[in-house]
């Protein structure tokens, strides 16, 4: 029904837009500004994303478009926060681009989305977490993925909820260590698990912030190691974290239940690189693909195709921040384009603010719902997705698996508690 | 006290590695008195290789360096004849900047042919070694070896042998050197190839431990000039020393005070030195402008 009525929206509006004044130049493309790490340290998150989002466009174009108008992305390199920022001034200024979507890290979502909102555009952030994002008073800056304090909230609620059941142990007898790395997604991650966890009454054993350029990691593991923790949560990029599984091993450092939180120990070289040993690590993440179920029909089949595409392009599964980019951008196409006239920033921004998606209307799992400034947490928030999906998600011999919450979940837990490194 | 042990121990350990790494760029920077910047980079190149090597035929990495080190020799020689030479008579910013932009450029090139994405070599022995309370890779004992015999190795190379005075030479007066028959130019380029066939000796050594991406020369170029700066610009056993120090710096620091400071740790024990001994741990005086001694 939801379909024939989005299709009959479609036809009247494709009619409308064909009867209105100077249809000719409703042909043109609608050209979106997509600002991606494509070199550099990010590069490799950056190009997974940039793929996904390619395969958006062209599924959005196969279908004939947005309104009958083709999409085109216009892509800038945003290997630094600085270079964030001339790219975005370039593709506004020199390009012409009056939507900027984008761009993998925080560190980039928070240098793009100044810069867009300097220039007056329209920034529909796909990935980027710190919470700062949605707090600087900006109009036009929305985050579509979830922001980073969920991340860190669905870690502390999958122990709660399912781990201290697992290991048999109550919540407040756990020893809990977190460790995070201390840039801005790090620190905003774990700032929000400390803040979380003290809401719950649970106390951390270890709580410490390191460099990610950090190339030792023994005195870390050997402090881990004096605290004896059952259960640690670790924010890491992907280098670092391999360098700390390798010195946990080499040191001989067990927990009983590993919690990465979503870059690093989701990225899928982590296999490659630390091989099987990876079995058995939970992630907190965006979720990398869902139980279909919870999709509606229209978006499942969406999601069927893009997971088809992905991985015929890249020879594997999409991981969650690259499923992120696809659903927020697709969200753009399917749910925001076709409403605008204009194209003007307020008035996407209208169109953005009246969303109002439930859970499974995008595909990973997420619905869309923004605050403006009118959210009771925090009221100079403005443009933070409510509904973003997020849950745990664990690798497994097979690949990796859905598990919490368990709506979304495909699977149920497995090597709980893991087993020692002399055993693995 | 066994943490302590532990601590120091692997402080002593990747120190050595750090020192090992920074070698190369201590000779080229005690003989040319040029600043290497693309030795991160060359560093990088020296780990692809041995990463190669030992997936395409199944080695390990060390043997790999039977092959990687006289191709980064060969490399070496040919950065300097086409990036380096040109630049040598030149005002100083000139190889600064060559060297630099060599550096962009072989990041992106790493980029586009071996994508961004992270390799490793599988790990070379299963187990760590356990010796009472501490533990330890055998892949770092076999590094801090393999560093020792280095620097003895150059220390020798330098004080003996016919090519050691004849650098030795012509870094006290190019133009004498010269005049005694001394072939200053291709002293310099042997001394630019050398170094960088010590990084691509570092790079097999540091495979098992590290990871490969394009760039991973930023984690370590740093600490490089950092030792090389704090060994006493040009001293082999200084970066030895230089390396220890910082190694162990950062590991107590990170253990004791906080992991996040342990770069910060480093660098004030970098600027303590630079006030008191300003020529470097084994430096001596003018370092700077006499470049390599003995």
């Amino acid at each position: 029904m939801r379909y024939w009525q989005r299709f009959g929206a479609c036809l009247i509006a494709a009619g409308l837009t064909f009867l209105a004044p100077g249809h000719a130049t409703a042909q043109e493309p609608i050209r979106i500004g997509v600002l991606l790490p494509l070199t550099g340290p990010f590069a490799k998150n950056g190009i997974e994303n940039w793929e996904a989002m390619q395969i958006a466009r062209d599924m959005i174009n196969e279908r004939g478009g947005v309104n009958g108008r083709k999409i085109e992305l216009v892509n800038g390199d945003a290997t630094s926060p600085a270079a964030a920022i001339s790219e975005t001034e370039r593709l506004i200024t020199k390009e012409g681009i009056k939507i900027t979507t984008g761009s993998f890290a925080s560190p980039l979502a928070i240098a793009v989305s100044q810069a867009a909102e300097r220039q007056g555009v329209f920034h529909w952030e796909t990935t980027g977490a710190a919470e700062i994002i949605t707090r600087r008073g900006f109009k036009h800056t929305f985050q579509v993925g979830a922001p980073a304090r969920r991340y860190g909230q669905v870690a502390v609620d999958f122990i709660i909820d399912d781990l201290s059941k697992e290991l048999k142990k109550p919540v407040a007898d756990l020893r809990i260590a977190l460790l995070w790395e201390n840039r801005a997604f790090g620190k905003s991650v774990g700032d929000g698990i400390r803040a979380y966890a003290e809401s719950k009454k649970i106390k951390l054993v270890y709580d410490e912030g390191y460099d990610q350029f950090a190339t030792d990691m023994t005195p870390i593991v050997q402090k881990l190691k004096d605290e004896k923790p059952d259960i640690l949560i670790a924010i890491s990029f992907p280098n670092d974290a391999i360098l700390f599984q390798r010195k946990a091993k080499e040191l001989d450092f067990n927990v009983a239940a590993f919690i990465g939180v979503s870059a690093g120990y989701s990225s899928p070289d982590l296999r490659n690189s630390i091989g099987n040993v990876v079995n058995g690590i939970f992630v907190a993440d965006f979720p990398p693909k869902v139980n279909p179920n919870v999709l509606k029909p229209d978006v499942r089949k969406v999601a069927e195709e893009f997971y088809k595409r992905y991985e015929a392009k890249m020879k594997r599964p999409p991981a969650g921040h690259a499923a992120a980019g696809f659903s927020a951008i697709w969200a753009l196409f399917t749910d925001v384009l076709p409403k605008a006239k204009t194209f003007e920033p307020d008035e996407l921004r209208d169109i953005a603010l009246k969303l109002d998606l439930p859970e499974g209307s995008l595909v990973n799992g997420s619905g869309i719902k923004f605050t403006n400034f009118d959210w009771p947490e925090d009221p100079k928030d403005a443009g933070q997705n409510l509904r973003a999906s997020i849950g745990v998600w664990q690798w497994t011999p097979d690949g990796n698996e859905q598990v919490f919450p368990s709506n979304l979940a495909t699977h149920a837990p497995i090597m709980v508690p893991l087993p020692a490194w002399s055993s693995r | 006290m066994s943490t302590f042990g532990q601590l120091v121990l692997s402080g002593i350990f990747i120190g050595s590695i750090y020192a090992l790494m920074s070698m190369g760029l201590t000779l080229i920077f005690g003989v040319l008195r040029i600043v290497n910047f693309a030795h991160g980079e060359f560093l990088m190149l020296g780990m692809y290789g041995a990463w190669a090597i030992t997936r395409l035929f199944g080695l390990n990495p060390y043997v790999a360096a039977i092959a990687v080190v006289p191709a980064m020799f060969l490399f070496g020689a040919i950065v300097h004849q086409l990036v380096v030479r040109p630049g040598l008579d030149k005002p100083h910013l000139v190889v600064v900047f060559a060297t630099m932009g060599l550096s962009i450029f072989m990041q992106n090139v790493a980029l586009m042919i071996m994508t961004a994405d992270l390799w490793d070599v599988p790990p070379i022995f299963s187990r760590s070694i356990t010796i009472g309370p501490f533990y330890f890779k055998a892949e770092l004992l076999l590094g801090f070896v393999v560093t020792i015999v280095c620097t003895f190795f150059l220390r020798w190379l330098i004080r003996t042998t016919y090519l050691g005075k004849a650098i030795r030479a012509t870094v006290q007066d190019g133009e004498a050197a010269m005049l005694m028959g001394i072939p200053v130019p291709r002293i310099f380029l042997i001394t630019f190839a050398g170094g960088s066939a010590l990084v691509g000796l570092a790079a097999c050594i540091m495979m098992p431990l590290f990871s490969v991406f394009p760039t991973v020369g930023l984690n370590f170029v740093l600490i490089a000039f950092v030792i090389v700066v704090l060994g006493g610009m040009g001293s082999i056993e200084g970066a030895l020393l230089g390396g220890i120090c910082i190694g162990v710096v950062q590991s107590l620091s990170s253990y004791y005070v906080a992991p996040a400071y342990g770069q910060m740790f480093y660098f004030i024990l970098f600027l303590l030195v630079m006030i008191f001994r300003p020529n470097g741990l084994l430096g001596q005086k003018g370092a700077a402008t006499i470049g390599i001694n003995d």
